[in-house]
């Protein structure tokens, strides 16, 4: 690892080593009211026995936190000799801090990762494969489907444990749609269905027949992976595709829906964009269907509140187009190349996998498990929203399209600096035609693709 | 002539009242190396062990195409400030979107700061309930409660909505967005109000007293006394809030993200963005750079004019 | 303006002791509470709002959005807010922030005073450019300088302490310093210069004569170096591992997800709590700022 402290590391290390020379020799001995301890100090100290030290970092909220940190008590329990430390944030300020952690050669034993991101941590070298440590059983895959573990793979290496499997999902509010006297769709209807649908939703009930981000990034992958091709070619330095007539009509599909009141405008959107699950229009009765991702029903369905009725449905698929489902890493735990203790890193990140009382504890809070026996041990537990997605799941499992290679390497700045500013929201905004629409994604699209794969 | 009142601002008796002890020329231009290093020794420390070198380290990043994951770079010479302003549309409407904000977010803040500190810099029963009260909205800060409060008073079936009667996506139109960020700007003047506060308590009583016997009173002692003498204050007021408002982040990081179509997509916004999303740190630190460019040369032309209209109680040119 | 008329106001009131309050007060008294209070009315709204929405339960806050009166009224996200993450509560977050706030306060107001007098009083050799520089390090955008600042935090071992947080502010911050020297240039300069001909050296000009009249200014410096501090977030984030050391600020940000679950009635619980010490240091420090120095101190 250390050559990896080339440059830039060794510009700061230098210009750090004169500046510690003349930094005040004995620092105040501070009292932070907790603890404050550096981290080695933590391990040196070795109170409760503990010999080596584990560091474990996750995005997530209240609940995540709270019984990611009673299992990490558990495994101390079974691992009296491993001392956990670990540290949890927000989504956005997670990957701020691991960023910087990154750059300062101090990046935890175990991080949470992102299907998202994986590619973009993995080519610069930051995380560790693992198949050494399945290879010699320290991390147990015996009661996991190949598939499950198929989106941790990149070059043919695992780089990071799936922690719950995900997949999009219609709800629909089942209420609603007996209000309306209409029929729930099949599992394989088309986008002309889902129109239909809508329409006659809004039309019967006079609110929203859909609400949710049509225009997502995500719905443009999944349309091209249920024609059996790829948003992205193969290294990355283009887009994978060449027929735009999907996208063409897709787009023209949801902007009609738009115009007609039937879901809402993009300029709604906007102006409730970066709400929560909690606050989607079908909580509050003002949309009939929604998508989300799967575990998140768990959310919608608290924040409804009891006495709702909420049936679960794969995406809509394109007219002769294979399902535009297929199941996600909802995020994995990876094993960073700056470890100070990996062998340790691969037994939690096993224990976590494979413990039973660990997963009672969890509760399959990040998505639906992917160890058979867990599930199996979970079933009696789960609640009524949570006993719908394992059903969910279990059901679509057979026919999903199979995951799509992880995102290329210029995949964000895509997204965030052609995609949503030139391409989507011009559109939207009715300042721009769909050909020029269509056209511009390819052209801006493939510039930065190719910049970002030069590099 | 007294040095504490702008001479020909100031009414007669005014002066009159003030210290009149004659300066020492000599005594006001000696240099005193030691002492002056001596009271700022704490700021340089601090500032040549903790601040240099990241300052140094960005700059020399902007030439580079460093991407923070990847601790190896290499020189790109001035090819990101070529991007900035040939190839990047978003740079331009970000630019376009910091300077909208800061020409009528900074204005109206501070007018508005400085009205209600006169309107509360009064003995008036309740007036600190008052004061509390406007300058309690400066504390809510830049929360997820605060992003999500903003959003529901400016949603389509919103408080906004509900007075005016009318029935405008405030956050999703981009002739609007802008606006609901500017409003938020404005109620949350408590820091620039404050500041004005102390300032008018500091100024001498004696000196209303003087114009009161003298005859003036009200608009005339405004005119006369405390806009003068309020005069560094206001230069403060303007220099913070004009390098803040071109440094505007927090506001639009949490409630719009740059949305609708790019209007609120602040300089500072798009830079962290560029930097820990699309990771592109080199790029980052240039758009920094040339953000510090301009700043620079606008407080630069504020300092400039300070000596037209700035007027100190010690008269030493800055 | 109302410095002014103030003067008059009060003597109109204590002509008229014996009527009562709404007939004693003089019709601009009248206009002026009107005004000035149905401002004020508009301004708290946002935060009534806050704290409404913190008393409602959990199926209401998204269903019973826009009213300030919660249907049924509810503590319960105050308890479940303040148990904060598997088992490490709001009490130690809040004895964090007092911490890091009330230690890093005292650094800040404290050498602001002594740097902004240095740059305010003293000629001396390149008086000009340090200063240009401090006003500088305000226009580069922070966000690029986290890196750099992190790796020379990381080398010297103090990830993870409150080093990083606190050492810096031993210099002061270039806002409370150039905010002071404004006060510091508004009080006449006859005073030092009297003194320095009685025999009293800088230091003592900067103690005796200096820092009693610039009290209003270190007020204020307080009051908003203490909410900044409480507030500032990406500080904590970047250089706390350890959530023991966690400070409110971060807390907060900890329990949003969008994609997972949201506890949003602890959310607006806890922010709604954590004004709470913010708005009690500006209650018991404007006192100060209001009673001033106004006369005293200029007497010289």
């Amino acid at each position: 690892m250390r050559n990896r402290m080339s440059g830039f590391a060794v510009l700061f290390l230098v210009m750090a080593l004169v500046l510690s020379a003349c930094a005040p020799a004995a620092a105040p001995a501070a009292a932070p009211v907790a603890e404050g301890e550096s981290t080695e100090a933590v391990a040196a100290e070795g109170g409760d026995g503990a010999t080596s030290e584990l560091r474990v970092a996750w995005w997530g909220s209240q609940n995540r936190h709270d019984r990611t940190i009673a299992a990490i008590e558990l495994f101390e329990q079974l691992h009296p000799e491993i001392k956990v430390v670990y540290e949890f944030s927000g989504w956005d300020d997670h990957w701020t801090k691991m960023t910087t952690q990154a750059a300062g050669g101090n990046l935890p034993d175990v991080m949470q990762q992102d299907y998202a991101r994986l590619e973009e941590w993995v080519s610069r070298g930051l995380l560790m494969p693992l198949d050494a440590y399945v290879a010699d059983g320290t991390l147990n895959f015996d009661n996991v489907s190949e598939s499950a573990l198929a989106g941790g793979i990149i070059d043919g290496q695992l780089y990071g444990v799936n922690l719950g499997t995900n997949s999009m999902v219609i709800v629909i509010d089942a209420d609603k749609l007996a209000e309306a006297g209409l029929e729930a769709p099949r599992p394989d209807w088309t986008f002309a269905e889902f129109e239909a649908l809508a329409t006659q939703l809004h039309e019967n009930l006079g609110i929203y027949g859909f609400t949710g981000g049509l225009s997502n990034e995500q719905l443009w992958k999944n349309l091209y992976l249920s024609l059996g091709e790829w948003v992205y070619n193969e290294d990355g330095s283009a887009l994978g595709y060449e027929d735009d007539q999907p996208l063409l009509d897709y787009l023209g599909m949801v902007k009609r829906m738009q115009d007609a009141g039937i879901i809402p405008t993009r300029e709604t959107e906007v102006a409730e964009q970066g709400s929560s699950v909690e606050d989607n229009d079908i909580v509050s009765g003002d949309a009939a269907m929604t998508y989300v991702w799967s575990n998140q029903l768990v959310a919608l369905s608290a924040a409804a509140g009891e006495g709702r009725n909420f049936l679960l449905v794969p995406m809509p698929r394109p007219e002769g187009g294979a399902s535009t489902n297929y199941l996600k890493p909802s995020m994995f735990f990876s094993i960073t190349s700056q470890a100070k203790n990996p062998d340790a890193a691969a037994m939690f990140i096993d224990f976590f996998t494979n413990d039973i009382e660990a997963n009672k504890i969890l509760m399959a809070e990040r998505g639906v498990p992917i160890s058979s026996a867990v599930r199996d041990a979970l079933q009696p537990e789960l609640d009524v929203a949570q006993q719908q997605i394992f059903n969910y799941i279990a059901e679509i499992e057979s026919s999903v399209s199979p995951i799509p290679p992880p995102d290329a390497a210029g995949h964000a700045n895509v997204i965030n600096n052609v995609y949503w500013p030139l391409v989507m929201d011009p559109f939207f905004y009715g300042q721009q035609s769909l050909e020029d629409t269509v056209r511009i994604l390819r052209e801006q699209a493939n510039a930065v693709l190719a910049e970002s794969a030069g590099q | 002539m007294s040095n504490a009142l702008p001479a020909p601002a100031a009414p007669a008796s005014a002066t009159a009242k003030a210290p009149t002890r004659p300066r020492k020329r000599g005594g006001a231009r000696r240099t005193d190396n030691l002492m002056g290093y001596l009271f700022i020794a704490p700021w340089l420390v601090a500032f040549l062990a903790f601040t240099l070198i990241p300052i140094v380290a960005s700059f020399v990043l902007a030439f580079t195409n460093y991407d923070v994951l990847n601790p190896s770079w290499s020189w790109v010479g001035l090819q990101n400030f070529e991007r900035m302003f040939t190839r990047d549309p978003r740079y331009i409407k970000s630019l376009q979107a910091t300077f909208f904000y800061a020409f009528t977010a900074i204005p109206l803040r501070l007018a508005f700061a400085l009205a209600v500190a006169m309107l509360l810099n009064t003995h008036r029963r309740g007036v600190s309930t008052y004061r509390a009260a406007y300058y309690a909205p400066s504390i809510v800060g830049g929360s997820v409660a605060v992003a999500v409060m903003w959003r529901e008073i400016f949603g389509a079936d919103g408080l906004i909505n509900a007075i005016l009667g009318t029935d405008i996506t405030w956050l999703g139109n981009p002739n609007t967005a802008i606006w609901t960020l500017i409003v938020l700007a404005v109620w949350q003047f408590g820091s620039p109000m404050l500041i004005f506060l102390a300032g008018l308590k500091q100024i001498p009583r004696e000196f209303y007293e003087a114009a009161a016997i003298d005859g003036a009173h009200g608009g005339q002692q405004f005119w006369h006394i405390t806009l003068p003498l309020l005069t560094p204050i206001i230069f403060f007021n303007l220099v913070m809030q004009l390098i803040s408002g071109f440094m505007v982040f927090t506001q639009a990081f949490i409630i719009t993200g740059g949305a609708p179509l790019d209007t609120t997509l602040f300089y500072a916004l798009y830079l962290y963005q560029r930097a820990f999303v699309s990771l592109q740190m080199g790029y980052a630190s240039a758009m920094a750079w040339v953000l510090l460019a301009i700043v620079a040369v606008m407080t630069a032309l504020v300092f400039r004019s300070s000596s037209y209209w700035v007027f100190y109680g010690s008269q030493e040119e800055n | 303006m109302d410095s002014a008329t103030t003067a008059p106001a009060d003597r109109a009131m204590s002509r008229s002791q014996s009527r009562p309050l709404w007939r004693r007060m003089p019709t601009r008294t009248l206009l002026y509470h009107l005004l000035v209070g149905g401002l004020g009315i508009l301004m708290l709204y946002p935060i009534l709002w806050l704290f409404a929405s913190s008393f409602k339960g959990a199926a209401e806050i998204w269903t019973n959005v826009r009213s300030l009166i919660p249907q049924d009224f509810t503590l319960a996200n105050y308890t479940n807010g303040w148990r904060g993450f598997g088992g490490i509560t709001f009490a130690t977050f809040y004895a964090n922030s007092f911490f890091y706030a009330g230690v890093a306060t005292l650094l800040t107001v404290l050498a602001s005073a002594v740097v902004a007098y240095g740059f305010a009083r003293i000629n001396f050799v390149g008086r000009r450019i340090w200063f240009a520089c401090m006003l500088a390090t305000l226009m580069l955008p922070v966000q690029v300088q986290i890196i750099p600042q992190y790796i020379i935090f990381s080398e010297l071992g103090w990830i993870n302490t409150f080093y990083p947080l606190l050492l810096p502010r031993i210099g002061g911050q270039a806002f409370f310093i150039f905010m002071i020297m404004q006060f510091i240039r508004g009080i006449p300069k006859d005073l030092d210069e009297a003194a320095e001909m009685d025999g009293c050296g800088k230091g003592g000009i900067f103690f005796r004569i200096i820092l009693p009249q610039i009290v209003p200014a270190l007020i204020t410096a307080a009051i908003f170096s203490f909410y900044w501090t409480w507030e500032d977030f990406l500080t904590p984030l970047i250089y706390l591992n350890d959530p023991k050391l966690y400070t409110v600020s971060l807390a907060l940000r900890s329990f949003a997800d969008p994609s997972g679950q949201t506890d949003w009635g602890a959310i607006f619980a806890m922010s709604s709590l954590s004004l709470v010490p913010v708005f009690v240091i500006f209650v018991a420090f404007q006192r100060f700022l209001v009673e001033g120095i106004s006369t005293t101190g200029l007497k010289g």
